[in-house]
Order: structure tokens, then C-alpha cells, then sequence
């Protein structure tokens, strides 16, 4: 894996943030852009034939699991702010009784 | 301006983000070096004890990293509760999911799958030190083998504010243990046996985090999903 190709994921969901009109399209292009963070990170420390970070007799051939660590903090973080804007989402559904943002920024109900 | 000319300018500006990124990564060896990884395969088995070299790093060498990830999941879930309190009586509201929808192959399905995965999750918490795995992972799946408890019977919930205040207490207890190392090695957030301790007692410290997240984690999860199953109404 090609750290390029992770970065193109980011700016996909970058540009899903700018271009989408509908709230829980943006949620999910939050989603996009962590899942390229996370390949970003990953492809940091892996390379062709590196072994998963645990102690065995297969030598030095091991990924750098400093990335790992960092990335399970993002993945729970992550599902954690999906949850909060999802049910943010309902909120503004409940009020607004739409999840558009043309009708949201207007503030009319 | 049209929104035609507003998503080429925008398609545009993105490609000149990807030139800078690309032109920048072409020294990545310069940015990036593995001194972190020698060093953990040097010393991260005497130091942490674990097999596992993740664990050994977000339990032992970066522990308060883990504490206030902790921290955010117990505020995302006071933030879930805060946000779905509702006027409406809890008698009124009527669960998303309907016994009578739910096939009845799920439900057989589900009271065979669910010891299975209960066991497999704490298998996952207790041998995280050893294997792939540890208390992130392993509280997520006997989270998802509680919520299967939703498909075999709807009426039967959780009281999400004694699990708020559950997690809470474990809360403290977890940062509690993890600064017991301040009496013992004289430094906070690491593992409370002396450096030279044999592996099984470093062992019993991984462990025993593993399960205290494990725990905090699944309990959270479950906590964040019964509110959102309360709000399907």
C-alpha cells in the first residue's frame, strides 16, 4: 500500500465534507477521512514481509508497532465522535424535522 | 457563483494539497525512522513484560495516553446520555426493534452465537498481553455479544445511568491502579512492580488493565447503543 493512495482517501472525505448536502453523509465523511488517517498511519511503519508486533522467534522482521498503538486510540475516539454526531443527527431531526442542510442553516422549522 | 465552478475550484485546491503531500513525500525516509521499533524490540519484553508489543506500549510506555482515551469514551457517553434525555415517559417510548419482525431464525441464531462470543471477547481481554488483542478489542465484542441479547429478547434493557455511574467508578479505579507505580517506582503511569520483577507478576498488572478497559469499554458500548435503540421511537 501506497502512503499516496491513503492521503487520496482523506481528500475524498474532504471533499464529501464540502460537497455533501445532507447531515449524515458529512458523518460519514468524517468516517472516510479517519479510515485514511488510520491507512496513513499504518502504512508508516509496515512494509513487503514485516510480521505483526509480537515477540516470537521470527526475528527482527516485525512492523513498528508505535503506529498500532497510536491508531487503536483513533479507531475507539473515532466510533466515540460518530456516536455523539450521530445522535446529534436525531436531535436535529426531532427539532427541524429535516436533516438537510439547506433547511438546518435556514433555522425556520 | 454556480456550484459547477465552486467544485472544480475545489477539485482543484485538493490536487494542489495531493502536489504538496507528494512532493513532500518523496524524503519520507528522512521523516520517518525506525529507532522506536529497535528500541521496543530491544527492550520492550524486560520492560513491560508482554509479549504483545502494542500492549506493552499503550499499557506500559504510553499508559497516560490510555487513560485519557478512556476519559474521552466515558465523556462520549455522558454526551449520548445528555443529548438523548427526553420529556417523553420512558413507558411511551416503544423500542425500534418489534419481537414480532425479529425472524425467528435470528433469534435461535443469537442464543447459540451469544455464550460463544462471550467467551471469545474475554478470551481476547485476558490474553491481550499474549496474543493479538487486549481490552479495546476484546470489550468490543462482548459488547456486541450483550447487544445480541436485544435480537433473542426486546423487552428486557439496561438501566443506562447505573451503567453511567459503573463506568464512572472504573473509571477511577483504573487511574487509580495505574498511579499505584508512583509508591512503588517512584514515577506515575507505568506498572506497579519494580522493573525487575519476574514476567508472570508484570503480567498480573497487564491483566488486570486489560480487563479493568475491557470492561469500561464494553459497558460503554453498551450504553451508547441501548440510547440510540431508546431514541428509535
Amino acid at each position: 500500500m501506497n502512503p499516496i493512495l491513503s492521503f487520496i482517501v482523506i481528500l475524498v472525505g474532504i471533499y464529501g465534507l464540502s460537497v455533501s448536502k445532507n447531515i449524515i453523509k458529512s458523518v460519514f465523511c468524517i468516517t472516510i477521512v479517519e479510515a485514511g488517517t488510520i491507512l496513513l498511519f499504518l502504512n508508516l511503519g509496515a512494509y513487503e514481509g514485516g510480521v505483526i508486533p509480537i515477540l516470537s522467534s521470527l526475528g527482527i522482521e516485525i512492523v513498528d508497532p508505535i503506529p498500532q498503538a497510536l491508531m487503536i486510540t483513533t479507531i475507539v475516539i473515532g466510533s466515540t465522535i460518530t456516536s455523539l454526531a450521530l445522535m446529534l443527527c436525531i436531535k436535529i431531526f426531532h427539532h427541524y424535522g429535516s436533516i438537510e442542510w439547506k433547511v438546518i442553516l435556514k433555522g425556520d422549522k | 457563483m454556480s456550484p459547477l465552478i465552486r467544485r472544480i475550484s475545489l477539485v482543484l485546491l485538493l490536487g494542489f494539497i495531493l502536489f504538496v503531500f507528494i512532493t513532500s513525500i518523496s524524503d519520507f525516509s528522512t521523516i520517518y525512522n525506525d529507532d522506536g521499533k529497535l528500541f521496543y524490540y530491544a527492550n520492550g519484553f524486560q520492560d513491560t513484560g508482554s509479549y504483545n508489543y502494542v500492549t506493552g506500549i499503550y499499557l506500559d510506555y504510553r499508559l497516560f495516553d490510555s487513560l485519557f482515551e478512556a476519559a474521552i469514551l466515558l465523556i462520549a457517553v455522558a454526551g449520548v446520555m445528555l443529548i438523548s434525555e427526553h420529556s417523553i415517559d420512558e413507558k411511551n417510548a416503544t423500542f425500534m426493534l418489534d419481537k414480532q419482525k425479529t425472524p425467528e431464525l435470528f433469534i435461535t441464531f443469537s442464543r447459540l452465537l451469544y455464550p460463544i462470543m462471550l467467551l471469545f471477547g474475554i478470551y481476547v481481554i485476558v490474553n491481550g498481553h499474549l496474543s493479538p488483542g487486549g481490552g479495546f478489542q476484546g470489550g468490543a465484542i462482548v459488547a456486541t455479544a450483550i447487544l445480541i441479547l436485544y435480537y433473542i429478547d426486546i423487552t428486557k434493557t439496561v438501566n443506562v445511568h447505573v451503567v453511567l455511574t459503573i463506568e464512572k467508578i472504573l473509571f477511577i479505579v483504573l487511574v487509580l491502579t495505574a498511579s499505584l507505580s508512583y509508591l512503588t517506582r517512584g514515577v506515575l503511569f507505568t506498572n506497579f512492580f519494580r522493573l525487575d520483577a519476574s514476567l508472570d507478576q508484570k503480567a498480573i498488572f497487564l491483566t488486570l488493565m486489560n480487563i479493568l478497559i475491557g470492561a469500561k469499554v464494553s459497558l460503554g458500548l453498551v450504553a451508547i447503543f441501548t440510547a440510540f435503540l431508546k431514541e428509535g421511537r
